[in-house]
């Protein structure tokens, strides 16, 4: 392969440009500009194709079953709007949609932080570099199974392990589950826990990419640790970070397995006793599956849908304007 | 054009790929020579295995084979998935109480066992469990009951001694002819023990006394909601609240860790318990506690919670079959099987009065009668009809009270959010 | 820049421990009885009683644990390898090959991800009676054969990872775009590609809702069989943590086999850069 790019630097063009015209002609060339053209279509065929048989038609479907009023059993009468109606109406769902929103910041902010110090004090000279980075991908083995019960102990009201070391700076026990500002934060520690190991892996990933002589060339010029991370691997891994943001928007508006497992009893899926940390995901499920209205569930399913692509392009558009 | 090999390549990639994957699949289909496979869904443990293998060798050509999912919680949306998509149900399917008015909705999703010679079975079943998996006309019968979760009380010996009470269980049964008097004696007990709970959470306790309240709770006999103006659960949840404000509750919920690990600490002294719930005390409370805990009856007339039903969903390509197979399963000696097998208790009254049930002693419970316990319990019963949403405005009532019990909410706010919350479901 | 070495260590040893408590945990409570969880002060230290959960676990009949494992090891080990193979290719179609509607399709495959997954239960199972794929483990790989997360992760990798130049410089010397894809981007995105695998690797895994909504019992993944460990009416934490150990266990020594590649993938990225 090609190391030596320097030379050829005067060539570059900005990524996505077609290649310039050569003056070939010829039978082997009218294929090669064909092949130019129509590869990248191929390319991204495969996951075009399965997406449209197993993911293109449960939407559609789903728009479909959210206009009727289907029960347990099946299709329904064909209601039109009245799912979405009645949903704009319902408490619940704005509540649960506050709650998402509130546990989405509570996980993304500190996790991207935290992974982005994680990732720079491991993209060092480190004895035991591979044990380290390996370490702080262990939760992501760690079954989800396992998570809630541990979790569940340290927040636990009378038992857990965060009002054991309250009690010890005299403050009196908090009842995670009963207000939401205890309980968003108990769940976004579970997130935050799982996901910035990943994160900072995506991240570290990235800072490996980042050429050295950058380095050199600012630490000759006298700028410090602390201004180097900003003005050199920040921008340089910036696909990398816009990524890990839609990804976690994405992810935190799905949120859906850890308030369940942080939920008690047979009515989890409420989310707490007045649905303190009910997410929308939740509530679709508890409509879905629970109360059997499949067609209210659907109409919440695309409510979820385009809240997220609402969210998707103002993310867009602000990484846009920073470009 | 020199698309097309790559194009070719690409689809054999795929082809390959589902070809490597498809070595693995194992589908079920009824054997070549005839025989009729019939597909038995259940959740949790109905203990049918020795029946099963009785029917088939009574039953030369059917062979049978359960598909079980652990959790009923699991299980629901599953069977809601089968009977929306029309397949996969199988050809018998294990309903439970709490979700069979969602069915009885819609009947024609399941055959209709009268059909099937179940008219002269009604007199297997307590009255009250035929009635409700029968339409209100009564020309359809879709379920046939298996068990029912028959009501005890079960209590922690010494910390009934520790509190200056009695421990013998017909002298502790007698301390609650009535649920105030079960609240005195919880008052009685938290003025010597004030750091243990009297009882374990006020949900429990609710629906208990709920179920014992009337014929009807929520909805009455036309579905029409009446949750607001029925006097019965509006004194039941004044009843609980009264059980709250005398902090008699041990404030944790049911099912969780804390709890499970409260068996076994003693921070709860009493709690209703179906005749399933004797394995997880058991469980729970470790060989260390043995004969700590103890049953006896619940206060008032009798008790339920929980039970199921077995149905033929219309789907099935061997209808006729499957309901000889249910019938077979939900008979008195069936029910008296499953009961030896997982202590599921007989909905069947000739089952209850088997011997082997009537007389089975728990050792684990200071060798306590809960085969007579629960019989009195289940006989004593009234029925009371549960209409479509019973189980999700139950969720609802639950979780105010809990919010109550978390100092969330005053009782009055709790009970409107309550009916509330009712009414925005059942429209 | 020496000094602050003992600080950087001390800081990532607490990470270390604090992520990898809940693993340690799950061993604990592996070696004890069921009465354990839920105690104060909890049980730090491990018990007697490996051996009898071990025994109750694949004792445990509608479990069918061996089998779950194995159609979870199979399912994980295709779909990985699919996933990260169209995801590459795709992932740099999109940063680096200029082609009409590259926007919009990229838009599309964003769009994808806002699905919210557990809706599509219905209408997938749906198909999969048509395909006649219920019960079968194809339900499971074939969707997942591909993934818009995997294709978005690509393309942010690639966009920064693999030079204009170097493609540039292919296409001079005439290589086709498979070509350049095959010997160039791809060693390039190793070690995106590496992120990739591991975390599709451990999704599929640990994947819950859609098994359980396809397959039955008599041929579950692990996590099916997991959650066959515990009933309505019972919940033993002490077999389910025994099961998710036993669970947890290949990932592991697949983690250590592998590990070192993936962060050596990681680390051969610093040095073509």
């Amino acid at each position: 392969m090609a190391t030596d790019l320097r030379p050829r630097t005067a060539t570059s063009t900005p990524p996505g440009s077609a290649p310039p015209e050569r003056p070939r002609t010829g039978l082997k060339d009218r294929i090669s500009r064909v092949e130019v053209r129509w590869s990248p279509y191929l390319f991204v065929a495969p996951f075009f194709v399965i997406f449209a048989v197993f993911g293109l038609f449960p939407l559609v479907y789903t728009a479909w079953v959210s206009l009727h009023d289907w029960d347990i059993t099946g299709a329904g009468a064909f209601v039109g709007l009245d799912n979405y109606v009645t949903l704009f109406a319902d408490p619940d769902f704005w509540n649960s949609v506050h709650n998402t929103l509130g546990m989405l910041v509570l996980a993304t902010v500190p996790q991207l932080l935290m992974a982005l110090v994680l990732a720079s004090l491991l993209n060092q000279k480190l004895r035991g570099v591979t044990f380290l980075r390996m370490g702080v991908l262990l939760p992501i083995v760690t079954s989800v199974a396992a998570v809630g019960i541990v979790f569940s102990q340290i927040f636990d009201r009378d038992a857990g392990m965060v009002n054991g070391l309250l009690g010890l700076v005299n403050v009196d026990a908090v009842d995670w589950r009963a207000d939401k500002w205890s309980s968003w934060t108990a769940i976004a520690t579970m997130v935050n826990w799982r996901w910035t190991g990943y994160n900072a892996l995506i991240y570290l990933a990235a800072m490996q990419a980042i050429p050295k002589d950058l380095y050199e060339a600012a630490t000759v010029d006298g700028a410090g640790r602390i201004r180097q991370f900003w003005s050199i691997t920040v921008p340089n891994i910036r696909p990398a970070i816009v990524f890990t943001v839609i990804m976690s928007t994405i992810a935190g508006m799905q949120l859906f397995t850890e308030p369940l497992i942080f939920g008690q009893g047979s009515f989890a899926i409420s989310g707490g006793s007045l649905r303190q940390f009910q997410t929308v995901s939740m509530y679709m499920f508890e409509k879905a599956f629970r109360d059997f209205d499949y067609g209210y569930g659907s109409a919440v399913a695309w409510m979820i849908f385009l809240l997220i692509t609402v969210l998707g392009v103002v993310n867009f558009l602000i990484t846009r304007r920073s470009k | 054009m020199g698309v097309r090999p790559r194009r070719a390549l690409l689809a054999t990639t795929l082809l390959s790929s589902l070809v490597a994957a498809s070595a693995c699949g194992g589908g079920t289909a009824d054997s070549a020579s005839g025989d009729v496979t019939l597909i038995v869904k259940t959740f949790s443990q109905f203990g049918y295995d020795e029946l099963y293998k009785e029917y088939e060798a009574s039953h030369p050509g059917i062979k049978i084979k359960e598909e079980n999912i652990g959790k009923l919680g699991d299980y629901t949306p599953k069977l809601q998935q089968w009977l929306a998509t029309g397949k996969g149900a199988g050809d018998v399917v294990a309903i439970e109480e709490g979700i069979l008015s969602q069915f009885m909705a819609k009947p024609d999703q399941f055959v209709n066992l009268l059909d099937h010679g179940a008219k002269e079975l009604s007199g297997n079943f307590l009255p009250w469990k035929w009635q409700q998996a029968s339409t209100s006309d009564g020309s359809k019968v879709i379920g046939l009951g298996t068990d029912v979760g028959a009501q005890g009380m079960c209590y922690r010996r010494d910390l009934f001694e520790a509190a200056g009470l009695p421990t013998d269980r017909d002298a502790v049964g007698k301390l609650w002819p009535t649920w105030d008097a079960y609240i005195a004696t919880g008052r009685q007990f938290k003025a010597k023990s004030p750091d243990v709970g009297f009882y374990d959470s006020t949900g429990g306790l609710y629906l208990n006394m709920l179920m014992q309240s009337g014929d009807h709770t929520y909805y009455d006999a036309t579905n029409k909601l009446v949750i607001d103006s029925n006097a019965a659960v509006r004194s039941t949840w004044d009843k609980s609240i009264e059980m709250v404000q005398a902090g008699l509750s041990a404030d944790i919920e049911q099912w969780s860790p804390q709890w499970n690990a409260g068996f076994k600490n003693g921070t709860f002294a009493t709690i209703p318990c179906p005749s399933w719930m004797l394995g997880t005390i058991e469980k729970q409370a470790g060989p260390e506690n043995k004969g700590k805990w103890d049953v006896t009856k619940v206060p008032g007339n009798g008790a339920v919670r929980g039970g199921s039903f077995l149905a033929v969903p219309t789907q099935s390509t061997h209808q006729k079959e499957a309901a000889e197979l249910a019938k077979f399963l939900t008979s008195a000696k069936g029910q008296t099987s499953a009961f030896k097998a997982k202590n599921n208790f007989p909905s069947s009254p000739q089952a209850i009065d088997d011997p082997a049930v009537q007389d089975f002693r728990n050792p684990y419970f200071n060798d306590a009668p809960v085969g007579k316990i629960f019989g009195d319990s289940v006989k004593a019963l009234k029925p009371v009809y549960l209409g479509p949403d019973n189980n999700a405005i139950g969720d609802r009532v639950g979780n105010a009270l809990l919010a109550v019990e978390q100092g969330k909410l005053q009782p009055g706010e709790a009970w409107a959010k309550a009916v509330d919350d009712a009414k925005r479901l059942a429209k | 820049m020496r000094k602050t070495q003992p600080l950087l260590y001390a800081t990532l040893l607490v990470g270390i421990a604090l992520s990898a408590f809940p693993l340690y945990w799950l061993f604990v409570v592996a070696t004890r009885s069921n009465d354990v969880v839920g105690d104060w002060p909890p049980p730090l230290a491990p018990g007697p009683n490996l051996w009898d959960n071990l025994g109750r676990l694949f004792g445990a009949e509608d479990a069918n644990f061996l089998l779950g494992m194995w159609n979870s090891l199979l399912t994980s080990a295709v779909v990985t390898v699919s996933v990260v193979f169209f995801s590459s290719l795709a992932g740099f179609a999109f940063a680096k090959l200029k082609f009409r509607g590259r926007n919009a399709l990229l838009l599309v495959i964003l769009a994808t991800m806002m699905i919210p997954v557990q809706m599509g239960i219905i209408p997938l199972y749906m198909i999969m009676v048509e395909l006649g794929w219920q019960n079968r483990m194809e339900a499971i790989v074939v969707p997942a054969l591909v993934s818009a997360f995997g294709v978005f992760l690509m393309r942010q990798y690639a966009e920064q990872a693999v030079p204009d130049e170097l493609i540039e410089a292919a296409r001079i010397d005439g290589c086709s775009t498979f070509r350049i894809f095959w010997t160039i981007v791809l060693p390039a995105l190793r070690p995106g590609a590496a992120v990739l695998a591991l975390t599709t690797f451990m999704g599929t895994w640990n994947e819950f809702l859609w098994p359980l909504a396809v397959l039955e019992a008599d041929n579950p993944t692990v996590q099916f069989s997991l959650s066959q460990l515990s009933t309505t009416y019972y919940t033993d934490y002490t077999l389910m943590f025994t099961g998710a150990l036993v669970a947890t266990v290949p990932l592991l020594l697949v983690f250590i086999a592998f590990g070192r590649q993936i962060i050596g993938g990681i680390m051969e990225g610093a040095v073509k850069a």
